[in-house]
Protein backbone atom coordinates (compact mmCIF):
# COMPACT_ATOMS: atom_id res chain seq x y z
CA UNK A 1 0.00 0.00 0.00
CA UNK A 2 1.52 3.10 -1.01
CA UNK A 3 0.11 6.46 0.14
CA UNK A 4 1.13 9.87 -2.02
CA UNK A 5 1.21 13.10 -1.90
CA UNK A 6 0.81 16.40 -4.49
CA UNK A 7 3.99 18.17 -4.76
CA UNK A 8 3.74 22.00 -3.95
CA UNK A 9 4.40 22.98 -7.30
CA UNK A 10 1.34 20.98 -8.97
CA UNK A 11 -1.96 22.73 -9.42
CA UNK A 12 -5.06 21.38 -11.02
CA UNK A 13 -8.47 22.55 -12.64
CA UNK A 14 -11.22 20.09 -12.52
CA UNK A 15 -13.91 20.30 -14.82
CA UNK A 16 -17.05 18.77 -16.18
CA UNK A 17 -15.31 16.54 -18.44
CA UNK A 18 -11.54 15.64 -16.90
CA UNK A 19 -9.27 17.94 -15.74
CA UNK A 20 -5.62 20.43 -16.62
CA UNK A 21 -2.83 19.78 -14.67
CA UNK A 22 0.53 21.84 -14.26
CA UNK A 23 3.78 21.52 -13.13
CA UNK A 24 5.07 24.55 -12.49
CA UNK A 25 8.69 23.68 -11.91
CA UNK A 26 8.93 21.41 -15.10
CA UNK A 27 6.33 24.02 -17.18
CA UNK A 28 4.85 21.24 -18.25
CA UNK A 29 0.84 20.70 -18.59
CA UNK A 30 -1.58 17.77 -18.77
CA UNK A 31 -5.06 16.67 -19.41
CA UNK A 32 -6.71 13.97 -17.59
CA UNK A 33 -10.16 12.46 -19.01
CA UNK A 34 -13.31 11.91 -16.37
CA UNK A 35 -11.58 8.92 -14.51
CA UNK A 36 -8.36 10.47 -14.09
CA UNK A 37 -10.21 13.35 -12.60
CA UNK A 38 -11.70 11.04 -10.44
CA UNK A 39 -8.43 9.53 -9.46
CA UNK A 40 -6.99 13.11 -9.11
CA UNK A 41 -9.47 13.95 -6.52
CA UNK A 42 -8.98 11.25 -4.49
CA UNK A 43 -5.30 11.85 -4.40
CA UNK A 44 -6.45 15.85 -2.95
CA UNK A 45 -8.13 13.40 -0.07
CA UNK A 46 -4.43 11.37 0.52
CA UNK A 47 -6.15 8.37 -0.51
CA UNK A 48 -3.71 5.29 -0.72
CA UNK A 49 -3.17 2.99 -4.47
CA UNK A 50 -5.63 0.78 -2.72
CA UNK A 51 -8.08 2.87 -1.85
CA UNK A 52 -8.25 4.25 -4.78
CA UNK A 53 -8.85 1.76 -7.00
CA UNK A 54 -11.27 0.09 -4.59
CA UNK A 55 -13.28 3.33 -5.23
CA UNK A 56 -12.89 3.08 -8.84
CA UNK A 57 -14.28 -0.23 -8.31
CA UNK A 58 -17.35 0.68 -6.70
CA UNK A 59 -18.01 3.59 -8.91
CA UNK A 60 -17.04 2.16 -12.34
CA UNK A 61 -18.28 -1.10 -13.91
CA UNK A 62 -14.50 -2.44 -14.24
CA UNK A 63 -12.93 -5.39 -12.30
CA UNK A 64 -10.35 -4.85 -9.78
CA UNK A 65 -7.32 -6.12 -12.33
CA UNK A 66 -8.04 -3.73 -14.48
CA UNK A 67 -8.99 -0.92 -12.24
CA UNK A 68 -5.27 -1.66 -10.59
CA UNK A 69 -3.21 -1.60 -13.81
CA UNK A 70 -4.88 1.64 -15.06
CA UNK A 71 -4.92 3.17 -11.73
CA UNK A 72 -0.74 2.05 -11.21
CA UNK A 73 -0.50 3.15 -14.52
CA UNK A 74 -1.73 6.20 -13.60
CA UNK A 75 0.49 7.10 -10.76
CA UNK A 76 3.35 6.00 -12.51
CA UNK A 77 3.01 8.77 -14.71
CA UNK A 78 2.42 11.34 -12.41
CA UNK A 79 5.66 10.54 -10.37
CA UNK A 80 7.49 10.30 -13.21
CA UNK A 81 5.58 13.94 -14.17
CA UNK A 82 6.45 15.05 -10.47
CA UNK A 83 3.08 15.99 -10.03
CA UNK A 84 2.72 13.94 -6.96
CA UNK A 85 5.70 11.84 -4.89
CA UNK A 86 5.06 9.00 -2.39
CA UNK A 87 4.98 9.47 1.29
CA UNK A 88 5.12 7.01 4.24
CA UNK A 89 2.11 5.25 4.87
CA UNK B 1 2.40 41.19 -18.18
CA UNK B 2 4.31 40.35 -14.74
CA UNK B 3 2.08 43.78 -13.34
CA UNK B 4 -0.92 42.54 -15.23
CA UNK B 5 -1.05 39.54 -13.55
CA UNK B 6 -0.63 40.79 -10.15
CA UNK B 7 -3.85 42.52 -10.77
CA UNK B 8 -5.55 39.91 -11.66
CA UNK B 9 -5.24 40.17 -15.39
CA UNK B 10 -4.07 37.56 -17.96
CA UNK B 11 -2.75 37.81 -21.22
CA UNK B 12 -3.35 35.24 -23.66
CA UNK B 13 -2.78 34.44 -27.50
CA UNK B 14 -5.75 34.86 -28.74
CA UNK B 15 -7.64 37.56 -31.06
CA UNK B 16 -10.71 38.94 -29.76
CA UNK B 17 -13.98 40.68 -32.30
CA UNK B 18 -17.09 41.58 -30.86
CA UNK B 19 -20.15 40.12 -32.28
CA UNK B 20 -23.31 42.32 -32.91
CA UNK B 21 -25.27 42.00 -29.88
CA UNK B 22 -22.45 43.20 -27.61
CA UNK B 23 -20.19 39.90 -26.37
CA UNK B 24 -16.78 39.04 -27.76
CA UNK B 25 -15.41 36.08 -28.71
CA UNK B 26 -12.33 34.64 -28.48
CA UNK B 27 -10.41 33.30 -31.12
CA UNK B 28 -7.25 31.07 -30.20
CA UNK B 29 -4.72 28.67 -31.21
CA UNK B 30 -1.20 27.90 -32.52
CA UNK B 31 0.52 30.42 -34.69
CA UNK B 32 -0.78 30.55 -38.16
CA UNK B 33 -3.98 29.10 -37.56
CA UNK B 34 -5.80 32.18 -39.15
CA UNK B 35 -6.23 34.68 -36.22
CA UNK B 36 -5.50 38.12 -37.70
CA UNK B 37 -6.97 36.77 -41.30
CA UNK B 38 -10.07 35.75 -39.56
CA UNK B 39 -9.84 38.73 -37.39
CA UNK B 40 -9.58 41.36 -39.96
CA UNK B 41 -12.43 39.50 -42.40
CA UNK B 42 -14.41 39.98 -39.22
CA UNK B 43 -13.23 43.43 -38.60
CA UNK B 44 -14.51 44.04 -42.64
CA UNK B 45 -17.70 43.46 -41.41
CA UNK B 46 -18.06 46.15 -38.85
CA UNK B 47 -16.42 43.51 -36.17
CA UNK B 48 -14.61 45.84 -33.30
CA UNK B 49 -11.77 44.13 -32.60
CA UNK B 50 -9.80 43.68 -29.22
CA UNK B 51 -7.10 42.44 -30.72
CA UNK B 52 -5.53 39.91 -33.42
CA UNK B 53 -2.78 38.07 -31.53
CA UNK B 54 -3.18 38.82 -27.92
CA UNK B 55 -5.54 39.61 -25.36
CA UNK B 56 -6.20 40.51 -21.61
CA UNK B 57 -8.73 38.71 -19.95
CA UNK B 58 -9.94 40.00 -16.65
CA UNK B 59 -12.87 38.46 -14.02
CA UNK B 60 -15.90 40.44 -14.46
CA UNK B 61 -19.41 40.58 -12.92
CA UNK B 62 -21.16 39.03 -16.08
CA UNK B 63 -18.16 36.64 -16.53
CA UNK B 64 -15.34 37.13 -17.95
CA UNK B 65 -13.93 40.20 -19.54
CA UNK B 66 -11.93 40.66 -22.33
CA UNK B 67 -9.51 43.65 -22.73
CA UNK B 68 -8.26 44.87 -25.80
CA UNK B 69 -4.74 44.75 -26.73
CA UNK B 70 -3.99 47.37 -29.08
CA UNK B 71 -1.34 46.72 -31.48
CA UNK B 72 -2.01 47.16 -35.01
CA UNK B 73 -3.58 44.66 -36.87
CA UNK B 74 -1.56 42.53 -39.46
CA UNK B 75 -2.36 40.09 -42.47
CA UNK B 76 -0.72 38.67 -45.05
CA UNK B 77 -0.42 40.45 -48.41
CA UNK B 78 -1.41 37.00 -50.20
CA UNK B 79 -5.15 37.74 -48.90
CA UNK B 80 -5.22 40.62 -51.87
CA UNK B 81 -7.26 38.16 -53.66
CA UNK B 82 -10.06 38.03 -50.72
CA UNK B 83 -9.56 41.63 -49.55
CA UNK B 84 -9.07 43.79 -52.86
CA UNK B 85 -7.86 46.82 -50.54
CA UNK B 86 -4.90 45.51 -49.40
CA UNK B 87 -3.59 45.74 -53.05
CA UNK B 88 -3.04 49.51 -52.08
CA UNK B 89 -0.86 48.43 -49.26
CA UNK B 90 1.52 46.62 -50.95
CA UNK B 91 4.27 48.95 -50.73
CA UNK B 92 3.87 48.75 -47.12
CA UNK B 93 4.74 45.31 -46.81
CA UNK B 94 7.53 43.81 -44.41
CA UNK B 95 9.25 41.57 -46.91
CA UNK B 96 11.53 39.96 -44.47
CA UNK B 97 8.34 38.70 -42.68
CA UNK B 98 8.06 35.25 -44.12
CA UNK B 99 4.21 35.85 -44.15
CA UNK B 100 4.53 39.01 -46.41
CA UNK B 101 2.23 41.01 -44.04
CA UNK B 102 0.99 44.22 -43.80
CA UNK B 103 -0.50 46.70 -41.23
CA UNK B 104 -4.04 46.85 -41.91
CA UNK B 105 -6.53 49.60 -40.21
CA UNK B 106 -9.80 47.96 -38.00
CA UNK B 107 -11.92 49.64 -35.75
CA UNK B 108 -10.93 48.50 -32.08
CA UNK B 109 -12.82 48.58 -28.67
CA UNK B 110 -11.75 48.44 -25.29
CA UNK B 111 -13.76 45.72 -23.71
CA UNK B 112 -16.34 43.02 -23.88
CA UNK B 113 -17.54 40.29 -21.58
CA UNK B 114 -17.17 36.91 -23.38
CA UNK B 115 -19.70 34.98 -25.02
CA UNK B 116 -17.55 32.22 -26.52
CA UNK B 117 -14.05 31.03 -27.43
CA UNK B 118 -13.23 29.32 -30.90
CA UNK B 119 -9.89 27.43 -30.99
CA UNK B 120 -9.07 27.84 -35.03
CA UNK B 121 -7.55 25.03 -37.42
CA UNK B 122 -6.47 25.16 -40.53
CA UNK B 123 -7.99 22.54 -43.04
CA UNK B 124 -9.23 20.91 -46.21
CA UNK B 125 -12.78 21.49 -45.42
CA UNK B 126 -14.69 23.65 -43.14
CA UNK B 127 -16.16 22.09 -39.75
CA UNK B 128 -17.46 23.86 -36.84
CA UNK B 129 -17.43 21.29 -33.47
CA UNK B 130 -18.22 21.74 -29.98
CA UNK B 131 -14.89 21.40 -28.10
CA UNK B 132 -15.39 19.67 -24.65
CA UNK B 133 -14.07 21.93 -21.36
CA UNK B 134 -10.84 20.11 -20.64
CA UNK B 135 -9.38 20.49 -24.29
CA UNK B 136 -10.48 24.22 -24.72
CA UNK B 137 -8.77 24.71 -21.47
CA UNK B 138 -5.61 22.48 -22.57
CA UNK B 139 -5.87 24.88 -25.38
CA UNK B 140 -5.96 28.32 -23.10
CA UNK B 141 -2.95 26.71 -20.95
CA UNK B 142 -0.94 26.13 -24.04
CA UNK B 143 -1.67 30.02 -25.24
CA UNK B 144 -1.07 31.40 -22.24
CA UNK B 145 2.95 32.15 -21.75
CA UNK B 146 2.49 33.37 -18.44
CA UNK B 147 0.95 31.01 -16.54
CA UNK B 148 3.53 28.60 -15.78
CA UNK B 149 5.67 31.07 -13.40
CA UNK B 150 5.85 30.27 -10.33
CA UNK B 151 4.75 33.06 -8.21
CA UNK B 152 1.38 33.72 -6.21
CA UNK B 153 -0.97 33.69 -8.95
CA UNK B 154 -0.54 30.87 -10.87
CA UNK B 155 -4.13 29.40 -8.89
CA UNK B 156 -5.91 32.26 -9.39
CA UNK B 157 -5.07 32.53 -12.96
CA UNK B 158 -5.96 28.40 -13.52
CA UNK B 159 -9.07 29.19 -12.11
CA UNK B 160 -9.87 31.90 -14.17
CA UNK B 161 -9.34 30.38 -17.45
CA UNK B 162 -11.18 27.14 -16.00
CA UNK B 163 -14.07 29.64 -14.96
CA UNK B 164 -14.25 30.74 -18.73
CA UNK B 165 -14.30 27.28 -20.03
CA UNK B 166 -16.89 25.93 -18.14
CA UNK B 167 -19.16 29.33 -18.65
CA UNK B 168 -19.55 30.28 -22.28
CA UNK B 169 -19.76 27.45 -25.35
CA UNK B 170 -16.66 26.44 -26.62
CA UNK B 171 -15.51 25.25 -30.35
CA UNK B 172 -13.47 24.29 -32.89
CA UNK B 173 -13.36 25.34 -36.27
CA UNK B 174 -11.05 23.80 -38.79
CA UNK B 175 -11.49 26.39 -41.70
CA UNK B 176 -10.24 26.35 -45.52
CA UNK B 177 -10.35 30.28 -47.32
CA UNK B 178 -14.45 29.92 -47.92
CA UNK B 179 -14.70 31.18 -44.29
CA UNK B 180 -13.21 34.58 -44.89
CA UNK B 181 -16.27 35.04 -46.64
CA UNK B 182 -18.57 33.36 -44.25
CA UNK B 183 -16.91 33.45 -40.69
CA UNK B 184 -19.48 36.01 -39.64
CA UNK B 185 -21.98 33.63 -40.01
CA UNK B 186 -20.68 30.61 -38.89
CA UNK B 187 -19.95 32.52 -35.39
CA UNK B 188 -23.39 33.94 -35.19
CA UNK B 189 -24.71 29.80 -36.01
CA UNK B 190 -22.49 29.12 -33.01
CA UNK B 191 -23.76 32.18 -30.54
CA UNK B 192 -26.15 31.16 -27.59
Amino acid sequence: MTRYRIVPDALSASLSDGAVLLQLYTKRYFSLNETGSRIWSLLEQQATDEEIIDALVREYDVEKPEAARAVNQLLDDLVAERLIETTSV
Amino acid sequence: MLKLREHARYYVHAAGVIAPGGRAWLLTGESGCGKSTLTYALARGGWPVLGDDGVVLERGSQGVTVHGWREPLRVSIELAAWFPELSQRKSLVDWQDERHRVDVYAAFAKRATIGGVIVLERGERDVLCPLPPTAALAMLVRQSAFLLLTDDHAGSHLALLRDLVECVPCFRLVHTSAQLSSVHATILQASP
